[in-house]
């Protein structure tokens, strides 16, 4: 398979061009944002085939529903990583997953090798152990079960036996963590 | 109005920024970033630094999803009133693969072909057997035939083996009192011993069913039973061996009871040849 040309647009263009309703603003949406739309989903559901499924709602969905999207109101990954945390909880909360998730060890283990031979990974990888060695672990524990379990800050108190109030200060100091290690 | 350092430190910014805030509170974080011009920088912060942190964590999702997903957007993107042609020059053409409807229809024609195959496998079949049986019925009745044809030809050979004999003697038995016109023939042979009587061309009143007619020779001057026959033979038979004689003087034919009976009753004679 010939490498395909990724396309790229600042957010601007992109944002003018999906409101336009261009053909090549989905291609850019989908060159620019899909691996990390997909490893934010593929952390919250952990099966290949289900994470690809909803990569592909998210797209349906961001692409039909973009006039709720203001600019004035925040960064557009802001507004589609939402979207797809949101299918992807639904989706792991639903009924369904809960019982096929309860004799699938098998289909785990296959997803998993799957996993390792199609899916490549970023090499910034090795940058993403340095980050999460500069969070302090209850910070890391934190922003994983917020960002890639899904949980609520509400949930979080619960899970892990502490003052909202707490959860809340942590969160914020783990991503004032993740800034100054991106600058 | 809330103080806006202050309000960042509560971290809401955060929970607004993961989707994790009631709607009123959701109103609440833009109405301040409407108003504080650092909350709204610091909005844009979290947002960056969870955009970056996302695109370390990234994962490339299958080469073949990007035509996937491509395809339905740009499907239902066909369909779109609003659509609008793009005014960039795209490098590359998005690779649209067409999609071929699903052949649901497949296997309701394949049910309806196989369903009428049978019907026509069915009467086939049916005049196959037909056609099977006459030709069995027909192949009964000539084999019966050739059976008969077989028969009658060991009988012709028979009757010519006695022709072509030469140690045969024909003997022409002559009618007696009550019926002068009677008349049969009697094969002799000396050397096998053997008797045969003509029957096709025997000319012998018709016998009822409690009478048959009694052959005998005339051995040493006395009677010897050589068997019974009818007058009216089985059209099959042309010729009967009888019983064996050895030096007959004479054969004589008399009507007895049916089965024949140990001495002629001589009133009862029909035919005689002396030898």
């Amino acid at each position: 398979m010939s490498k395909k040309r990724k396309i790229s647009l600042s957010e601007e263009e992109l944002v003018q061009a999906l409101r336009n309703r261009e053909k090549i603003a989905a291609e850019a949406l989908y060159d620019m944002y899909s691996a990390s739309l997909y490893g934010v989903i593929f952390r919250i559901v952990n099966e290949t085939s289900l994470a690809e499924d909803i990569l592909q709602e998210t797209f349906v969905k961001i692409w039909q529903s973009f006039s709720g999207y203001s600019p004035e109101k925040g960064r557009l990954f802001t507004w589609m990583v939402n979207i797809a945390r949101n299918l992807s909880i639904d989706k792991v909360r639903s009924k369904d997953f809960r019982n096929q998730n309860k004799n699938q060890d098998i289909e785990n283990t296959v997803n998993l090798i799957d996993e390792q031979n199609s899916t490549v990974y970023k090499p910034e990888l090795l940058g993403v152990k340095d980050l999460v060695k500069t969070l302090r672990p209850e910070q890391r524990s934190i922003l994983e079960l917020v960002y890639f379990k899904g949980y609520t800050h509400v949930e979080v108190a619960e899970e892990l036996g502490i003052p909202l109030g707490t959860v809340k200060t942590r969160l914020r100091m783990a991503i004032q963590e993740l800034r100054k290690h991106f600058n | 109005m809330k103080d806006a350092k202050a309000y960042i430190e509560t971290g809401i910014l955060e929970l607004y920024v993961l989707g994790d805030i009631s709607h009123d509170e959701k109103l609440e974080v833009e109405a301040m970033a409407e108003q504080h011009p650092t909350v709204k920088a610091e909005l844009r912060e979290i947002e960056r630094s969870i955009e970056l942190f996302a695109a370390e964590h990234a994962m490339e999702p299958n080469e073949d999803l990007r035509d996937r997903i491509l395809n339905g957007l740009l499907t239902n993107f066909a369909d779109d009133n609003t659509f609008a042609p793009s005014h960039r020059s795209v490098a590359e053409e998005a690779k649209v693969v067409t999609m071929t409807p699903p052949q649901n229809n497949f296997y309701k024609y394949a049910f309806a072909a196989c369903l009428a195959l049978l019907i026509a496998s069915t009467v086939v079949l049916y005049n196959l057997y037909n056609r099977l049986e006459e030709t069995n019925t027909r192949m009964l009745a000539l084999s019966a035939q050739s059976q008969q044809y077989s028969n009658t030809v060991s009988m012709k050979e028979e009757q010519l083996k006695v022709f072509r004999d030469t140690s045969y003697r024909v003997f022409n038995l002559q009618g007696q009192g009550k019926t002068p016109d009677a008349a049969m023939s009697v094969a002799w042979s000396p050397n096998h011993k053997k008797v045969i009587i003509d029957l096709d061309g025997l000319n012998l009143p018709a016998n009822d069913a409690e009478h048959q007619y009694q052959l005998w020779a005339i051995v040493d001057g006395k009677p010897v039973d050589l068997g019974v026959f009818d007058a009216e033979a089985d059209p099959k038979e042309f010729m009967k061996v009888m019983k064996s004689v050895d030096k007959p003087q004479a054969f004589a034919v008399t009507l007895e009871k049916r089965g024949g009976v140990p001495q002629p009753t001589m009133a009862n004679l029909t035919v005689i040849r002396a030898i």
